[in-house]
């Protein structure tokens, strides 16, 4: 009997904390996956961009993308198109998407394991 | 007629795109890439003010890296180390450097 209520608090729990991290932060009741949404359109479901132009943001670091957010908001980072998509983004929703798209599997790499340089 | 006429285009637009994309130079941009390992080649580098890791950007997408080096060459992204660098490359750098980085593989 004990043990059937730890499962069915512990079930609560993990209920609670899948909630908890699909939360997208500004909107209540809008998971990250709604707001990301958009997104989508050009930098694919499986953030890796649906043509060349569009950056690949699968395994971006997640603090960059939201630098790169917040930059098009202020405008240090000069995009029409980009401009227009942050600026209706709390705080907590680029957190959220940046984290959200960071933890894609992707092609993405630093340099430390490639050659630079002439051979 | 009108649909041989859209062939010859769809096929001159074809051999443009190849032609365009054989001039970028993968050794030379291996070359100019020297320079980004300095903060781009150290796993988990971060820039200090503000307090953010520098992105990951081998085998990032073709023509965004070319328009995003533009933007900083152009001045219309803020970062001041960025901005220096970008100043300092031609068109055809660009390309060289976005053809080597989009080549990488994890």
């Amino acid at each position: 009997m004990k043990s059937m209520h730890f499962l069915a608090l512990l079930a609560c729990a993990i209920a609670a904390n899948v909630f908890a991290a699909d939360e997208g932060g500004g909107a209540p009741g809008k998971s990250v996956k709604d707001v990301a949404k958009p997104c989508e359109a050009c930098h694919a479901a499986d953030g890796n961009g649906t043509a060349t132009q569009y950056p690949r943001l699968a395994g971006q670091y997640h603090d960059y993308l939201a630098r790169a957010m917040h930059e098009y908001k202020t405008g240090d980072r000069q995009n029409a198109i980009m401009a227009g998509f942050v600026k209706t983004l709390s705080d907590a929703d680029i957190d959220a998407l940046a984290r959200y798209f960071a933890a894609m599997p992707g092609k993405l790499d630093d340099l430390a394991h490639h050659e630079q340089g002439s051979d | 007629m009108p649909r041989i006429a859209c062939r010859f285009a769809l096929l001159a637009a074809f051999l443009f795109a190849v032609s365009a994309h054989a001039e970028d130079d993968l050794k030379a941009g291996k070359e100019l890439v020297y320079t980004c390992g300095g903060c781009h080649g150290v796993t988990g580098y971060k820039n200090a003010y503000p307090n953010y890791h520098v992105p990951r950007i081998g085998g990032q997408n073709y023509d965004y890296l070319v328009a995003a080096l533009t933007e900083y060459k152009k001045g219309e992204r803020a970062h001041p180390t960025m901005r220096a660098q970008g100043e300092g490359m031609s068109d055809q750098d660009i390309r060289n450097i976005a053809a080597y980085l989009s080549s990488l593989k994890p």
